[in-house]
């Protein structure tokens, strides 16, 4: 335990009192020394050379056929379309969709036949129209649903996120969204509170195995920060028994940690960071990016026939050899800096 | 009001529709707005009647400001100048934290009792038409302590009974919401593109509370899917007025994006 005290010693030189005291009479100083040792301040620890960084073609083979997922997103927004890209390109199939209302993955998957059945609460290209995929994949029996309200399936991820069996909720009581259950047998119980004897509904925990994020900013360590609404991003996280996240831009520890306040997945939480610019195309990142109204009514209109989404996702996915391939594809620098936010406006 | 009553060939359904909602809102309350004309609706009352109303959505947009239009709740363009930006789960939990006054929900389909189904045409199970599905729609008929919808009136959206009942009117009738633990009044009032309607307050039903200038009673009923509850002296809706329409045609929506069509 005294090793070090003699190598710190002599790198700080002779010292005064009140600071640390050579100890070469060790036997005379000895329980001075110990309450000095006490008292000296413990050498700050440096930053781990942590490097959460992979590829995107890593973070998506390490995704089994049939896994239950859950992506980010809500309308045009923080959904981690490059991954989803990837999914389909390396052909993965029989996902199990949690979703609140992230349509761009819903749909995407849906019309690449890669969705097998999901959880859901909304899904709509909100200003343009209903997700035709989704839409066509459930009217023809091959995609299975169970349905629920905003509030109701995120209660659920709230429930795993906090580590608890359940939560009670007012929502959904009484409609045909509970009356009717499809696949999903813990989709809620009656529960009389304990206390006052309310009525109440509760859902029970849903732990996705692994969370797709898609975030403005992370760091190396993978504290991860968004600007402006967040979805249900920190319930999906904490939830789910692996967090990957896709980013706009990795920026230094020092910029984190300027607006730490900003950070809604610590380090901790997040297994691994994909850099992926422009990785929500055609949604938008606020402070980022604006939507592309021109791609998405190309996607929607593509979307409604199965011959012309084929052809669609020829193009831009399975024709592509990644998400760099992808952004050659939509137009490359001059549509991209067209998108980008102005500072104030955020978009 | 400021300004003076319009003749009615100078204004058209939408802006007569996107006034009606207007005064719904009231001064000091927090409403939960959806988009399309209930956004239209909000921002007219905040530069009106109601300035220190709080609009938020449910994407986590909290106290926006009444001059950035947008094409749906997940817009940015909300953000812009706003108060406060959340999650989904703060936002929605403030319906159940019994904050939210006044909930605006746009409905497809709407029954005799004001449930509205926006999930499925024909069979759950195998459907016709599979629909988006509730949203926020659902959490805000549950529990906004009021709720107003606006519809296109024709037959097929206006039916007896939704096939699916996705949000919440008054469920089969009287009681049948407390007996299933919701909170709020429920909805109060319906705006549709031919009348204004509400609910008897014993049955529950729809029934008519005005009917709009230029449409007959019969039109209404004829696009109804039920008998609806008339009242002895049928009201004409009241017009807009000048200053009304300025600030929708100058200020709000200059584009025309929601009131430019009849």
């Amino acid at each position: 335990m005294l090793e070090g005290v003699a190598e710190r010693a002599k790198a700080r030189g002779s010292c005064d009192r009140g600071e640390f005291m050579p100890y070469r009479n060790l036997g005379r100083n000895r329980s001075r020394l110990r309450k000095k040792l006490i008292k000296e301040p413990t050498i700050v620890s440096q930053p781990t050379s942590v490097n959460k960084v992979i590829s995107m073609r890593e973070a998506v083979e390490s995704v089994n056929d049939g896994a239950h997922l859950t992506f980010s997103g809500f309308a045009h927004s923080l959904a981690p379309v490059a991954v989803v890209h990837e999914i389909i390109r390396q052909g993965k199939t029989n996902i199990d969709l949690s979703s609140m209302g992230e349509c761009w993955a819903a749909d995407l998957l849906s019309g690449a036949g890669a969705l097998r059945r999901t959880r859901l609460s909304n899904y709509m290209f909100e200003g343009y129209g209903r997700c035709m995929n989704f839409s066509r994949g459930v009217q023809q029996g091959e995609i299975e649903v169970e349905d629920y309200s905003h509030f109701g399936i995120t209660s659920r991820f709230m429930a795993g996120a906090l580590g608890v069996s359940h939560l009670p909720t007012k929502v959904m009581s009484g409609t045909d969204i509970l009356n009717k259950v499809t696949f999903d047998k813990d989709k809620f119980k009656k529960l009389d509170c304990p206390f006052t004897g309310e009525p109440y509904i509760a859902v029970s925990a849903v732990k996705p195995d692994i969370a797709f994020i898609h975030a403005q900013r992370a760091d190396l360590d993978g504290n991860t920060q968004i600007f402006g609404m967040t979805s249900i991003v920190d319930e999906q996280a904490r939830a789910s028994k692996r967090v990957i996240v896709s980013v706009e831009e990795i920026v230094d520890r020092k910029e984190i940690a300027r607006r730490p306040e900003l950070t809604i997945l610590p380090g901790f939480l997040v297994e691994a960071i994909v850099e992926a610019p422009f990785g929500a195309h055609p949604a938008g990142m606020f402070r980022y990016y604006n939507y592309d109204d021109e791609h998405i009514q190309h996607y929607w209109k593509a979307s409604r026939d199965p011959e012309a989404f084929k052809a669609y996702l020829d193009e831009y996915v399975y024709g592509t050899e990644d998400h760099w391939g992808y952004l050659d594809k939509i137009g490359g620098p001059r549509k991209l800096m067209a998108l980008r936010a102005d500072p104030y406006l955020g978009h | 009001m400021a300004g003076t009553a319009v003749p009615s060939t100078q204004f058209n359904r939408d802006e007569l529709m996107a006034v009606a909602a207007a005064k719904e809102v009231r001064d000091g309350e927090v409403a939960l707005i959806g988009t399309g004309l209930p956004m239209i609706a909000a921002y007219l009352s905040k530069f009106t009647h109601a300035p220190g109303v709080t609009l938020f959505f449910e994407s986590g947009i909290i106290g926006s400001t009444p001059k950035h239009l947008a094409i749906g709740v997940g817009d940015f363009r909300l953000m812009t100048d706003c108060a406060k930006t959340a999650g989904l789960y703060y936002a929605l939990s403030l319906l159940q934290g019994g904050f939210v006054d006044l909930g605006f929900l746009g409905a497809a389909e709407i029954d005799q009792y004001g449930n509205i189904n926006s999930t499925t045409i024909g069979d759950y199970e195998r459907p016709k038409v599979r629909l988006p599905g509730s949203g926020g729609a659902n959490d805000i008929a549950s529990l906004a302590k009021r709720v107003v919808s606006i519809v296109v009136h024709e037959k097929r959206k206006f039916p007896a009974r939704c096939s699916y009942v996705t949000t919440p009117g008054f469920l089969s009738g009287p009681g049948a919401r407390e007996e299933a633990g919701l909170r709020g009044a429920g909805p109060v009032r319906v705006i549709s593109n031919l009348a204004i309607l509400g609910f008897d307050d014993a049955t529950k039903k729809m029934k008519i509370e005005s009917v709009h200038p230029g449409t007959t009673l019969e039109e209404v009923q004829d696009n109804t899917g039920f008998d609806l509850i008339v009242p002895e002296t049928v009201p004409e809706t009241p017009i807009p007025t000048s200053e009304e329409l300025r600030l929708l045609r100058e200020v709000i929506d200059p584009d025309g994006f929601y009131i430019g069509k009849d």
